[in-house]
């Protein structure tokens, strides 16, 4: 195998690697100026209130066209995501109603839970040692 | 063979760099077959751990975790998960759990989690995080399991939410308290501190006209603290993209990043007034609903995790936690990695569960 010092490829992501730390580093001390933090928030500010307002339109726009919005959209997704749950605790409580018809006679049961009696285990050889710098 | 000699005297070896080409060539196709097969496929399903859901109510969802051991330890865990981010991150797939991890381990989970406020609930404020939602998640952990006491993993701002909780419910079911990343020291948070600059952030305006922020602004607040990475990571992907397993890795992880919660108004208001400006868990004026809130009166069992190379919370902010807290039997320890690596993937299988494990199992009998 080629030494690592030139290797093209390991010297391409080393380079990659150092321009993003460079590039981090740099910005990171340009955002600390309070120059930035009037500038970002001036912008942010502004795109914030302006993003509302155009939701806002945008919502009228779709609502007179007919037409679903966005927060319905999500709305409905997430009905969907909540009939899904539903169907998997249904499903979950078929399958122990299942289990306990065959087990005691069909009457239903939930599901026995382990019981809470776990000790932990003895300490063996460093076996649970931790795998960092403690403090 | 002169040319070969020259090579080998600058330290090249003509063979292995054949050798290397080939495989580039290869890869160069296999990243053309594979980089097809990302865009037409979705990612590993995350989360996926079985699950009963106890209870929802608005932002909160209560999970609870089928246990799978033949036998559990008495003392329940709930896992209290930031406000800005999916539970799914301690979920990820089999073998990349923390969750499938704490049941083979024989520990009884259950799970806060969070989904988006609605338009409606801009109104939720601090109190109803630390005075109501957990509370009533901790009181159905006991009614669910039948025991009194809880252990209570909060990871980063859900570490601050369970030590306000755990300070103002002192004496309470708290049997042992572990905080992930969790900053007190807001001050430390530098570039946080100076996108939210008291002079030029008007957080009043920002919540009063927009109501809940929105989760692209958080997103890009954590963006900023790195803003090189996200490209340095997409130019990681197309090198590694032959790689399924970085793929799937890469998947999940960026999924779970960008899947960025928006965040209550009042509550916002709260976390920049109270915590950026004043930092007044860090300077003991917190208080919630009127009740104060010191770090100090917290004497349950305590351990803090923290990651060496956390750029979303420095060590800086959360070092004075393991200070502060009124626990005499505390421990800190600082693990190598990230903000999420310390708590997800290959880094912390290896560090931060085990340790976890070592710590809680003597603690949860």
């Amino acid at each position: 195998m080629a030494d690592k010092s030139n290797d093209p490829v390991a010297l391409w992501q080393k380079m990659i690697g150092e321009m993003e730390k460079g590039f981090n580093a740099f910005a990171a001390r340009a955002m600390e100026s309070p120059q930035f933090s009037q500038a970002l928030n001036q912008v942010g500010g502004a795109t914030a209130a302006g993003q509302k307002q155009l939701g806002e339109l945008m919502e009228k726009y779709l609502l007179t066209m007919n037409m679903p919005s966005r927060a319905q959209m999500i709305g409905m997704a997430e009905r969907l995501q909540a009939i899904e749950g539903q169907l998997n605790e249904i499903k979950a409580i078929l399958h122990q109603m299942q289990g306990n018809a065959a087990g005691s006679g069909g009457v239903y049961a939930p599901a026995p839970r382990p019981p809470r009696t776990k000790r932990p285990p003895p300490p063996a050889g460093g076996e649970q040692k931790s795998g960092g710098e403690q403090k | 063979m002169k040319a070969a000699a020259e090579a080998d005297r600058a330290g090249f070896d003509l063979a292995s760099i054949s050798e290397r080409i080939e495989s580039e060539v290869q890869r160069a196709i296999a990243r053309s077959i594979k980089g097809v097969e990302y865009f037409s496929t979705s990612g590993p399903s995350l989360g996926s751990t079985p699950k009963d859901i106890l209870s929802v109510r608005g932002t909160m969802n209560l999970y609870h975790y089928r246990p799978i051991a033949d036998e559990i330890y008495r003392v329940p865990i709930l896992i209290v998960m930031a406000t800005t981010n999916r539970g799914y991150i301690l979920d990820m797939v089999p073998g990349q759990s923390f969750i499938e991890f704490l049941l083979k381990r024989g520990y009884d989970v259950y799970m806060l989690d969070w989904t988006a406020p609605k338009p409606e609930e801009k109104n939720l404020r601090m109190e109803d995080y630390v005075l109501d939602f957990i509370p009533d998640c901790v009181r159905r952990v006991q009614a669910d399991s039948g025991e009194n006491d809880v252990t209570v993993i909060g990871y980063c701002f859900g570490g601050v939410l369970s030590l306000l909780y755990g300070s103002i419910s002192a004496g309470g079911p708290m049997k042992n308290l572990i905080c992930f990343t969790t900053p007190v020291d807001f001050r430390e948070m530098k570039l946080f501190q100076n996108f939210a600059d008291r002079r030029y952030f008007d957080v009043d305006h920002l919540v009063d006209s927009i109501g809940n922020i929105p989760p692209e602004m958080i997103l890009s607040s954590f963006e900023m603290l790195r803003p090189a990475s996200r490209a340095a990571s997409q130019v990681q992907l197309w090198e590694n993209i032959w790689n399924d397993e970085f793929v799937k890795s890469y998947r999940m992880f960026d999924r779970w990043a960008t899947d960025t919660l928006p965040l209550a108004g009042e509550y916002f208001r709260t976390i920049t007034k109270d915590l950026m400006w004043d930092n007044k868990l860090y300077n003991d004026a917190m208080s919630v609903g009127g009740r104060k809130a010191d770090i100090s009166s917290i004497k349950v069992p305590f351990l803090h995790a923290v990651a060496e190379h956390d750029h979303i919370v420095p060590y800086g902010a959360a070092r004075p936690l393991i200070e502060k807290i009124g626990s005499a039997d505390k421990e800190e320890v600082i693990l190598k990695g990230g903000h999420v690596s310390l708590v997800a993937g290959a880094n912390a299988v290896r560090r931060l569960w085990p340790k976890l494990d070592s710590w809680l199992c003597e603690r949860s009998t």
